[in-house]
């Protein structure tokens, strides 16, 4: 009947995980009508609505690229951070219950969420290239290497904010309040609707220290072939994403217990 | 075997920190069923839920090397937009239970809970009862060498009880118990060694009965106490 043999400890992990991923695509898509298609169609109404604003503008935002493809290439990376850090805040509220299983612990909750959210973001990625070049909107497409790398690092440092935001959000919870206020600001600095060459360049030095920036420039560089992020710079967004998955990692191992005791 | 090691756990009060117990050192050998005693608020249950390894102590480690249960009957980890059968799917999942032994302990769930239909209904549409009846059947259909019990032989209707009662008796011939209760012969009738927690300390003692007589030791001389000021 039940488990007879011991497991080890990958294969625990590996079991936690893809429970919980089932979990949460039955709890997230299982009650609405579309069911999974809600996935595909969120981020697709957001481009949709913003490159209907913009394409009044009459002129493309890049030569040679598609306003849509250009805002897609912006948009999608941006609203897997954007959920990535705005539910990472209540992972450990949210999932109190969970932990009476001891082989669940508030690591588990927040990879699967941050995996599940991943999975969304290529996949609704893919799909929308798909569907507009379906459409005939389309453009040479660029590196596919590079958009692996960008995307193994994007994952990694997602996955380190989150850790250390599910702790922020434990132990101090009126940072619940103020910290997804800043996510609207990073909206207009990270170049998800313009490049930024089109801001005054007194202001880049301080604009090319935001990790979100090369991720989305990098991003296009490797879906379109013409695209070149003038300030992208995959050194940067290296150090960054593996700096901020060991700082998470480390801010995780020393309160992980604290927040899973009775105090 | 489970080994409490200079095992230290205390609350937040607003008047400092109310120590529950201090450097407890302890050693069970497997085959033995643990009662524990004291009165509310003595740390009864987080003692229990420390030695599963839900909740841990301010200082000091549990060495075990036996698969622990999570209390029986909690229905904390239920979530109420899925189904029963969803709810049981990723419990079984968590444990690596997949498969064909999935369908098996679904099975063993649905006749133990008889709950019906409800079984494929959301968990948020049960009522108490049934809620409690499938948390019930998914901790006993999951087999563990050692399975915690936090005073659940309270829910339900006699019939039910008595099931309970049976289902415990059958499991005890292959695991063990460690039981949080206040009935006294429910204790005396299942554990062989007791620990008495009272106002910081935990005394452990080899029969169970022996905690028994310190317990009511312990409420009587309160009780006298109490009428004396």
């Amino acid at each position: 009947m039940g488990p007879t043999v011991q497991r080890t400890v990958w294969q625990i992990q590996r079991d936690v995980i893809h429970a919980l991923l089932v979990r949460e695509m039955k709890t997230r898509f299982g009650k609405w009508r579309l069911g999974y298609a809600w996935a595909l169609l969120e981020p697709a109404m957001h481009i949709m609505v913003l490159a209907t604003i913009f394409s009044f503008r009459g002129r493309e935002l890049y030569p040679g690229i598609p306003t849509l493809l250009f805002m897609l290439g912006g948009i999608a990376p941006f609203l897997f951070f954007s959920h990535c850090f705005t539910k990472s805040l209540a992972t450990v509220a949210s999932n109190r219950g969970l932990f009476n299983y001891r082989q669940l612990r508030p690591f588990d909750a927040v990879f699967s969420r941050v995996l599940l959210e991943f999975i969304i973001y290529l996949l609704s990625l893919v799909a929308l290239l798909i569907v507009l070049a379906w459409c005939g909107v389309q453009a040479a497409f660029g590196n596919f290497l590079l958009l692996v790398e960008v995307n193994v690092l994007f994952f990694g440092f997602c996955l380190g904010l989150s850790l250390v935001l599910c702790v922020v959000g434990e132990r101090y919870p009126e940072f619940s309040k103020v910290l997804p206020v800043l996510v609207r600001p990073l909206y207009f600095m990270s170049g998800v609707f313009f490049s930024l060459d089109q801001i005054p360049k007194e202001y880049h030095p301080y604009l090319i220290w935001n990790p979100l920036l090369h991720v989305i420039e990098l991003t296009r560089q490797g879906l379109f072939a013409s695209y070149h992020g003038m300030f992208a710079n995959f050194q940067h967004l290296t150090f960054t994403a593996i700096g901020m998955l060991g700082f998470g990692l480390l801010v995780y191992r020393v309160s992980w217990r604290d927040l899973v005791r009775s105090q | 075997m489970i080994k409490l090691e200079n095992l230290t756990k205390s609350y937040r009060t607003p008047q400092g920190r109310n120590v529950l117990f201090k450097a407890v050192n302890a050693t069970f050998p497997e085959g033995k069923n643990i009662g524990i005693l004291g009165r509310n608020g003595a740390g009864k249950s987080t003692l229990l839920r420390i030695m599963g390894g839900i909740d841990y102590p301010d200082a000091g480690r549990v060495i075990t090397n036996q698969r622990i249960s999570w209390p029986m009957g909690l229905a904390g980890g239920f979530q109420g937009s899925m189904t029963g059968r969803e709810n049981v799917a990723f419990v079984c999942g968590l444990h690596g239970i997949w498969g064909s032994g999935q369908r098996k302990v679904m099975d063993t769930v649905q006749g133990f809970a008889e709950i019906g239909n409800y079984f494929d209904a959301p968990i948020k549409n049960y009522s108490s009862g049934m809620r409690s009846r499938l948390a019930f059947g998914l901790s006993i259909a999951i087999d563990f060498d050692v399975y915690l019990v936090d005073e659940v032989m309270s829910v339900g209707d006699a019939q039910f009880k008595s099931k309970c009662e049976a289902v415990i008796a059958e499991k005890r011939k292959t695991s063990t118990f460690i039981i949080v209760a206040h009935t006294m012969s429910l204790l005396r009738k299942n554990c062989e060694v007791g620990i008495y927690l009272e106002e910081g300390r935990v005394k452990i003692c080899d029969s169970m009965d022996e905690a028994i007589a310190l317990y009511l030791k312990g409420t009587d001389s309160r009780q006298k106490s109490n009428i004396a000021s």
